[in-house]
């Protein structure tokens, strides 16, 4: 395995831990099984793609909250749907996430947009690279990790832990999942900001499986350092994406082919899922 | 304190009314404990104090906020939250941008007489307590929540009997100190005999008995369990719902 593709990992890993903790948000702390990703992703990318072809000369400062914003509300979508028309959860997800691709075509105009000579975040340097992503990373995991530990961060972290108590000490669930789906989709659109710049290209399949990338390190991560307290949660996706990023370039290496990546993730999302509860697994 | 009126209801599917014109005050910090066989209304009247359910007619008053034990303290309590945590949350009316561990610790200072025991668990998650340990840090949560009114269903009764005597002291003790109003189901009579200030028995939706002041201090446990067996054999006496005499 080349050093190429352990710092190639390690971008990514950074970008798909993004991921990872918007996935976390609503799975762990408000027990909302939520399938928006697959949508809100790319619909980031777009926004993101749009406002880098757009030419404005700002354009972190622009397109990467735009993309945000507009992953966000498309989270707030989601929970609206759950919440005021009764769809269970994973519907509307799935809902939601098929809408997007018509909405993302709409914004993109076309399938595919090349986005060389467009500026953005990123330059030639793997390392610099790897330190933006770091500390954008950083900046929205840190004041998240605050909150969580204020008044409000609990009621939060109670809504998914036991709703019925929650109910009784008069927090607003409808409140908390808007606010939680909200902030997942924020993280969604700005892991798709990122690799939008990162690979000066969007196309508007770039979201197709992303969930499951996703999953697979929120799973690798708990299996590794557990989910019984807030730090260990906190720490997980972070974890388990880097890790998880490693192993696909462990598997590349060996001469895995990039077609069969997919097949690869799935099988690591069935290992780590069945290995904490398969006596049978542990043994062997 | 807290006031029911007239109160009834009925479950749609069920011919018979589950309450059937409950009329019920309680003052300030007194503390009554309800008895009665399964299906008499006890839990749909403490349901309906809470709020959980509406009453089809009658008037209830609640001159405080309400908090509640259950008896499955998974349903009162957070297992994965440390029991600071769980306490936070008890104590917090209006939420501000401010980190929680600062007002528990200060809530559990003020609360030292309601000593507990359990301290050294304080930054533990609640799941690793025993299910008696649990069910005390739930009353505790009830307890210093603030609130004026406190319903108690069945909190001990899946414990085992040297910790239901424990949580019941702990109980009578702090609800006393506090002077909460409280409202205790119970199915053991010791229980209901030896705590509170008044008893209330349920019978087919009707209060057939209401002790207090001091026949209650005198009561006994067999006149009690004579009252109980009377009503469960002669059920059809009762139908007018007038108050039975103690004999």
């Amino acid at each position: 395995m080349s050093i190429d593709l352990i710092v190639n990992g390690l971008q990514q890993g950074f970008i798909l831990a993004i991921i990872a903790y918007g996935i976390m948000i609503p799975f762990r702390f408000l027990d909302f099984a939520d399938l928006t990703a697959d949508g809100a992703y790319p619909l980031g990318g777009a926004v993101c793609a749009v406002c880098m072809l757009t030419g404005m000369h700002h354009i972190t400062v622009v397109a990467i909250p735009a993309s945000m914003v507009g992953a966000g509300i498309m989270g707030i979508c989601t929970a609206l749907i759950h919440l005021k028309l009764r769809v269970n959860s994973m519907l509307a997800g799935i809902i939601l996430s098929t809408m997007a691709y018509s909405v993302n075509l709409r914004v993109m105009g076309k399938p595919n947009i090349a986005l060389f000579d467009c500026g953005g975040l990123f330059q030639e340097s793997i390392g610099h690279n790897i330190l933006i992503i770091a500390a954008i990373l950083a900046v929205c995991v840190i004041p998240f990790a605050v909150f969580l530990r204020t008044d409000f961060g609990l009621r939060f972290r109670a809504v998914g832990m036991n709703p019925n108590l929650a109910k009784q000490q008069k927090i607003s669930i409808e409140k908390y999942t808007i606010f939680g789906l909200f902030v997942s989709g924020t993280m969604f659109g700005l892991a798709g900001s990122l690799i939008v710049q990162l690979q000066n290209y969007m196309d508007v399949g770039i979201g197709v499986g992303i969930l499951i990338h996703g999953l697979a390190s929120l799973m690798i991560g708990e299996v590794m350092v557990g989910n019984a307290t807030l730090s260990q949660q906190l720490v997980a996706p972070l974890l388990g994406a880097l890790v998880y990023q490693q192993a696909q370039g462990i598997a590349l290496s060996f001469g895995l082919a990039p077609s069969d990546l997919k097949f690869f993730t799935g099988s690591v999302v069935l290992l780590v899922t069945a290995l904490p509860k398969n006596r049978i697994l542990k043994r062997a | 304190m807290l006031s029911l009126n007239n109160v009834t209801k009925s479950f749609s599917g069920v011919f018979e009314p589950v309450l059937k014109g409950i009329n019920l005050s309680l003052k300030e910090g007194e503390f009554c404990t309800v008895v009665g066989a399964n299906g008499s209304g006890k839990s749909t009247l403490l349901k309906i104090i809470s709020g959980e359910y509406f009453a089809d007619s009658g008037e209830i008053r609640r001159n405080g906020e309400v908090a509640q034990v259950v008896q499955d303290v998974n349903k009162g309590t957070i297992p994965a939250m440390t029991m600071l945590e769980n306490i936070a949350l008890s104590r917090m009316k209006t939420p501000r941008f401010a980190f929680y561990r600062r007002h528990a610790t200060e809530a559990i200072a003020n609360v030292r007489s309601l000593n507990i025991g359990l301290e050294k668990f304080i930054d533990q998650p609640l799941g690793i307590l025993s299910g008696g340990q649990r069910q005390t840090v739930a009353t505790l949560m009830a307890l210093i929540s603030g609130r004026k009114i406190l319903l108690l269903d069945e909190h001990t009764s899946a414990l085992d009997p040297k910790m239901q005597k424990e949580l019941m002291e702990y109980t009578a003790r702090s609800v006393r100190e506090l002077q909460v109003t409280t409202l205790m189901i119970t199915h053991n009579l010791e229980d209901a005999v030896k705590y509170g200030d008044r008893l209330i028995m349920m019978h087919k939706g009707r209060i057939v008995a209401d002790i207090g002041g001091k026949e209650k201090s005198e009561l006994k446990i067999q006149s009690l369990l004579e009252m109980f067996h009377r009503f469960e054999n002669q059920s059809l006496m009762h139908e007018g719902g007038e108050k039975c005499p103690l004999t």
